[in-house]
């Protein structure tokens, strides 16, 4: 699924040409394999002098993972990933020693390389100066993701409510950020809040290691749009951690969903998810079939794009009711019914944080994606469970395939990574956020946009 | 009306008699079906091969019901237009599909009624333990029939590959006349009678005297039927779509008494003159099954097996009956066979046409279900032909074919009983949980051969 | 040989001649052709005697103008049918009949029929073959008759008889076994022929349905109206020449629409007991093993063509009848009967 162009210019005479003609030159990414190390290389740990035990137990916590660990930089290593923690950095003056020992390995950063900030989000009452250097970490987190080549990523958790750094969450958002799972997430701050009891409970009975590859095992989720494109990527990587996977698309979409369905080793549903009780009936049969529903993906989405003086009402109407008010209602349906610790991601976009021209009722849409998971993760945290948010930037898919060719080349090179990402990118993301380990996330948007240049 | 009331039994009594007199024979029940919707011949299927229409129906319930991988006690199902190459249809299909490798298959073939045979076929094999799940299904494709040699060619192609000798070989394709190179489609004529089933309908409406305006009648509730239950999302759980292809496109939903009217009679025009039935042709392609392509699969089981697996179950496979009639000569209508499989598949059980609460008559021709019910109000026919004391009685129109039938959806043939049943199970699945009583349905198809297929079904 | 002496349906006796061996068809329709041509060429010329009514040679010594039958039964005596096993099987697949070792009666009508052709083609026989009109057939079979019969075969004319626009004989074929010469005959055939333009005195039989010549598609739709048909023939152009090829009966009018239009045809016309045989098949086993079979021919079926048959159980419950028609133009064909014996 690489684009041409990218395959162009790494390999053959193309890359050379590519070369000298100094064109963008997007790596060809790593991406998540079966058995295949967390990093490329060894992991630098560096920190500021107040976040040292910090440092220290997430380099014992690597250790444990198996990973080659260093504290010191050396000339030899092609590095893997550099961690960056400053958790307990008081003023900006704090941070310059790791941030400078950071920049002096990034040339021997290896491609697809990692550079994972681990911080703490400023919260009301900070110190001037605690609050300076906080704040800060943000645009160096953004700006050396601009800097870093050869899909190297560089991404950043911000630990809140006093989570300490090894929390469980904060440990599977490191491994996330760290693994090829992240591939296409870059610049991006993840809050980062701590473990609910609950979860944490539930994580040390049924998944002590966060290494295993199953950490859905035993639990049912609901992908909807699951026929095609991320929808499918969804399903088949939710499968492939072990849930038992619903297939829901419109029935008009029922070949490819059967296709799906029969690839994951789950059950199709087609249903219209703007049927008034799509909510209720998804759990009919989640709990018919399987006893159980644990995960639900709001997936399902269209585009009817329009400079709003042209737009139709069909258009507008359709839009919000599949991308919105669908996923309001299901959400409203299955949380009225009582489920215990349920696990919601709802699909935005890029588009829903910066808009787009003939967007508006796109943009809407998933602007309110972002608001209602922001207003539903409260209700969700309140039965043991979390609703989060992806936005997908330019992802691969036969949606975007029908984009112009020159229109689609040029989303392609905006971002950081110079590329589209893969529908299995958001997947992944996705697999992260409903894992019992990333409990503590909720309520947070979760970009996967290669760092698009839009917005935040 | 005159309903006949067979041994004394209840009216709504249990159709649980023919189970009761076998001990040891348990329930086979419907838990679900799938077919991809129907396509006129010769548009959005016309090179989809049966095994890829197959497989593709099988693939749809396997996905609906989470059988991949499963082992299946058997794959039942067939085609009527069937390559030489496709022996092994229905296997080949399985080997294809999600299903476990190790599933059991096998192709039967009864006309327009191998769906339902198959069915018949499957849920047999459940009751006597012999399976405890099973897949019945059929497809048929008009588009991607097989086209054969001529006999004459045939003959000496087979000589010339029997031959030992070069000059031997020579001399038998020797026999090869230019006329023999034309080759053969298949057709829908009788073999013994060498008319089609069309003209055969058109006989037998004239004999029972079928008027044009009834025909169409059917014809167009057949339409507003189907269309409704597309709309209302009916066929939600009972169809796939394929290649591209979401309804069934024979569907007119927004035809007309007028529209029908307008069209031209197609069967039956030289009955006019007759001397035994001098009506005007009423049989035109609105009241006649278009010719069509596709495929349907109906999973049933054991209650256990269902249970096992969290399944829901639709339905009971009560009971079937098949029939034969004598058409060759005219004593009987072509496609009259499932009039007397009816009375006796009934009695059996207990029931009357009273009992029904859903009657599922395949539409071959709108007037193939006209003659059925004429036939069943005929005090005469009933007595002289069927051996009953009287009429076996009026079917309540309200109760037929309510969410359509073959002449909206197009008729596959050997996918047509898969159709009919997972249509039935569902419905009467929805009434009894509406009503809180237990709903029945009464499956018929007419084939060719003067061959019939019928079945009850009832919600558990 | 031991059989009995034959006579004609009169009482007239023959005189058996035998032939060693069924004669091949294909050289008597040359033979036929001849004395056909001088049987026309007789009539046509002016001074010759008008064909008459009496016998030949009973004192009339101007040339025998006068209509006279051969008083002579061809017989071929050991005719073995175990080697004609494909030709069988050919026959009964062509009429649509079951393939079997039993010959049916159609398929005897073809082993008899070279030698009553054979008796037409005589010298002294005084109608041309050429250019007769097929009118009924009636067979009765009394017994299977099964491969590897050895059988006798007797064929001779008879029954010189007027009809309104000629003159028309019957040519009787007879089949014994061969272990019961004396006995009744296994299989009975006669086959009525008109001869137009001959004169024979007296009056013409009533009941008799005249075949015409004139083309179907060329005559107006007619008022007939036939009964529900059972049954439907898609008759291609070849037809003719198949049974030709099976049956030996070679005449020209049933081959191509060339050498059909030589005699009046528009197109070929299939053979009426191509027709016949085809209606007989279609009664299937219910006829039995012994049976009477019948057919009045009417207007010739143009190849190729669609023949609406319909093959219905006889109003007196026995049996069946079956009439052959154009459905299209309401033109009876044939009807007939099988009637188990």
């Amino acid at each position: 699924m690489t684009d041409n162009y990218t395959k162009a210019v790494n390999s053959g005479f193309t890359k050379t040409l590519a070369k000298k003609l100094g064109l963008p030159r997007p790596a060809i990414l790593r991406r998540h394999r079966a058995g295949s190390p967390l990093t490329v290389g060894p992991v630098l740990v560096v920190s500021d002098a107040a976040s040292r035990p910090d440092a220290d137990a997430l380099a014992r916590t690597l250790l444990g993972w198996g990973v080659d660990v260093r504290r010191e930089p050396t000339d030899d290593a092609r590095w893997g990933a550099v961690v960056l923690v400053l958790t307990g950095a008081a003023v900006p003056t704090d941070v310059s020693g790791a941030v400078l020992t950071t920049g002096s390995v990034l040339r021997s950063l290896a491609p697809s390389g990692r550079v994972v900030t681990v911080s703490r989000a400023t919260t009301d009452g900070d110190s001037p100066e605690l609050a300076a250097v906080r704040q800060g970490i943000d645009a160096f987190v953004r700006s050396l993701a601009k800097e870093l080549r050869f899909g190297a990523t560089s991404d950043g958790i911000v630990l809140t409510d006093d989570a300490a750094a090894d929390d469980p969450t904060a440990l599977a958002t490191l491994r996330f950020f760290l693994s090829a799972k992240s591939a296409y997430v870059d610049g991006q701050l993840l809050p980062v809040g701590p473990t609910p009891d609950a979860a944490r409970a539930a994580e040390t009975a049924t998944t002590p290691d966060h290494a295993t590859e199953r950490p859905l095992a035993g639990q049912v989720a609901v992908v909807t749009g699951a026929a095609r494109g991320i929808g499918a990527a969804i399903a088949k990587t939710l499968a492939r951690d072990g849930a038992t996977v619903v297939c829901v698309d419109v029935p008009a979409a029922g070949e490819a969903l059967a296709k799906t369905t029969n690839a994951v080793g789950g059950t199709a549903l087609q249903l219209d998810v703007t049927a008034d009780d799509a909510g209720t009936r998804i759990l009919e049969h989640a709990r018919a079939r399987h006893g159980r529903l644990d995960i639900v993906v709001h997936n399902a989405g269209i585009v009817r794009d329009k400079l709003l003086a042209n737009m139709a009402p069909a258009q507008w109407d359709a839009v919000v009711a599949v991308n919105l008010s669908a996923q309001l209602r299901i959400n409203a349906q299955l949380l009225a019914a009582g489920l215990e610790g349920l696990r919601i991601v709802s699909l935005a976009s890029t588009s829903g944080i910066a808009g787009g021209k003939g967007q508006t009722n796109y943009g809407f849409s998933k602007a309110g994606v972002i608001g209602h998971t922001r207003a539903t993760a409260p209700l969700a945290a309140a039965a043991g469970g979390t609703a989060n948010a992806v936005a997908p930037g330019f992802i691969e898919t036969d949606m975007t395939a029908t984009i112009p060719l020159l229109t689609r080349e040029v989303a392609r090179r905006l971002p950081s990574l110079q590329q589209g990402g893969q529908p299995v990118d958001v997947a992944e993301a996705v697999a992260f956020l409903v894992s019992p380990a990333a409990a503590g996330i909720n309520g947070q948007v979760l970009r996967v946009c290669g760092q698009h240049m839009v917005g935040q | 009306m005159a309903t006949r009331k067979p041994t004394g039994s209840a009216s709504r009594a249990t159709a649980r008699a023919a189970a009761d007199r076998a001990p040891g024979v348990r329930d086979a029940v419907i838990v679900g079906g799938n077919r991809i919707p129907f396509s006129r011949t010769g548009k959005k299927y016309s090179d989809a091969s049966n095994q890829e229409m197959l497989t593709a129906a099988l693939e749809g319930l396997v996905a609906r019901f989470g059988l991949q991988g499963e082992r299946l006690g058997e794959v039942v199902g067939g085609a009527v237009l069937k390559h030489s190459r496709d022996f092994n249809l229905v296997r080949e299909s399985v080997l294809g599909s999600s299903l476990s490798a190790q599933t059991p298959a096998f192709d039967l073939q009864q006309a327009c009624a191998t769906g339902l045979e198959a069915a018949i076929n499957v849920s047999n094999k459940i009751k006597l333990g012999q399976i405890d799940s099973g897949i019945a299904g059929g497809t048929d494709t008009v588009s991607d029939a097989p086209v054969a040699v001529s006999e004459g060619l045939r003959r000496a192609l087979l000589d010339a590959s029997h031959a030992k000798t070069l000059q031997a070989r020579l001399k038998a394709l020797a026999k090869v006349r230019p006329a023999d190179l034309k080759p053969l489609t298949p057709s829908t004529d009788e073999p013994r009678t060498g008319l089609s089933m069309g003209e055969h309908q058109a006989i037998t409406a004239a004999r029972w005297g079928i008027s044009r305006e009834a025909q169409d009648e059917i014809a167009l509730a057949s339409h507003q039927h189907l269309a409704a239950a597309w709309d209302a999302g009916f066929f939600d759980d009972l169809v796939t779509p394929f290649r591209g292809l979401t309804r069934d496109d024979n569907l007119r939903a927004d035809t007309s008494m007028e529209k029908l009217a307008s069209l031209k009679p197609v069967f039956g025009k030289s009955l006019a003159t007759s001397s035994e039935a001098p009506v005007e042709p009423t049989m035109t392609a609105g009241n006649s099954t278009p010719l069509t392509d596709g495929a349907s699969a109906v999973l049933l089981s054991s209650a256990e097996w269902a249970a096992e697996r969290d399944l829901p179950v639709l339905a009971r496979f009560v009971d079937a009956e098949t029939a034969a009639v004598d058409f060759v000569h005219g004593h009987e209508g072509l496609l009259m066979a499932p009039v007397h499989a009816v009375p006796r598949l009934l009695a059996r059980n207990g029931l009357t046409l009273d009992d029904i609460d859903f009657f599922e008559i395949h539409e071959a021709f709108a007037s193939t279900v006209l003659t059925t019910l004429a036939a069943w109000e005929d005090a005469d026919y009933c007595k002289s032909e069927l051996g009953l004391d009287g009429a076996l009685g009026s079917v309540d129109r309200a109760r037929l074919n309510v969410n359509g039938s073959s002449l909206a959806a197009g008729h596959p043939f050997a996918a047509t009983g898969g159709r009919i049943l997972a249509t039935a199970a569902k419905l009467v699945a929805a009434k009894a949980a509406e009503t809180g009583r237990p709903a029945r349905a009464l499956l018929s198809v007419c084939a060719a051969g003067g061959l019939g297929a019928t079945a009850i079904v009832e919600s558990v | 040989m031991t059989a009995a002496t034959p006579a004609t349906g009169a009482g007239d006796p023959l005189r058996v001649e035998s032939l060693p061996t069924l004669p091949g068809l294909g050289g008597l329709y040359a033979r036929g052709a001849a004395s056909s041509g001088r049987i026309a060429a007789g009539r046509a010329l002016p001074g010759l005697p008008v064909i008459g009514y009496g016998r030949a040679g009973d004192g009339d010594d101007d040339g025998g103008g006068t209509l006279v039958l051969p008083d002579v039964a061809y017989q071929v005596t050991g005719v073995a049918t175990a080697g004609m096993t494909a030709h069988l099987h050919d026959y009964q697949r062509l009429l649509h009949e079951p393939v079997t070792d039993v010959l049916s009666a159609g398929y005897l009508h073809v082993l008899a029929f070279p030698l009553a052709t054979a008796v037409m083609v005589r010298p002294d026989f005084p109608l041309p073959l050429l250019g007769m009109v097929h009118l009924a057939n009636a067979v009765e079979l009394r017994g299977p008759v099964q491969l590897g019969d050895v059988l006798e075969v007797r064929a001779w004319a008879e029954n010189l008889r007027p009809h309104r626009r000629g003159v028309q004989v019957d040519l009787v074929a007879e089949v014994r076994r061969a272990d019961d010469p004396a006995g009744v005959p296994v299989w009975r055939g006669v086959s009525t022929y008109l001869a137009k333009g001959f004169e024979a005195p007296g009056t013409e039989p009533a009941g008799v349905t005249e075949p015409e010549d004139a083309a179907e598609d060329r005559a107006p739709v007619g008022t007939w109206a036939p009964p529900l048909p059972t049954g439907r023939w898609a008759l291609g152009p070849g037809t003719g020449r198949a049974y030709g090829a099976v049956s030996g009966d070679r005449n020209p009018i049933h081959l191509s629409a060339l050498s059909a239009k030589a005699f009046g045809f528009p197109r070929a016309i299939a053979h009426g007991m191509y027709t016949a045989a085809r209606a007989l098949a279609d009664v299937g086993h219910a006829r039995g093993e012994a049976y009477r079979w019948t057919v009045r021919f009417a207007k010739p079926v143009l190849l190729p063509g669609t023949v609406d048959v319909a093959v219905t159980p006889a109003a007196d419950g026995v049996g069946f009848d079956y009439v052959g028609w154009n459905g299209g133009r309401r033109i009876k064909h044939f009807e007939g009967s099988v009637t188990p014996l």
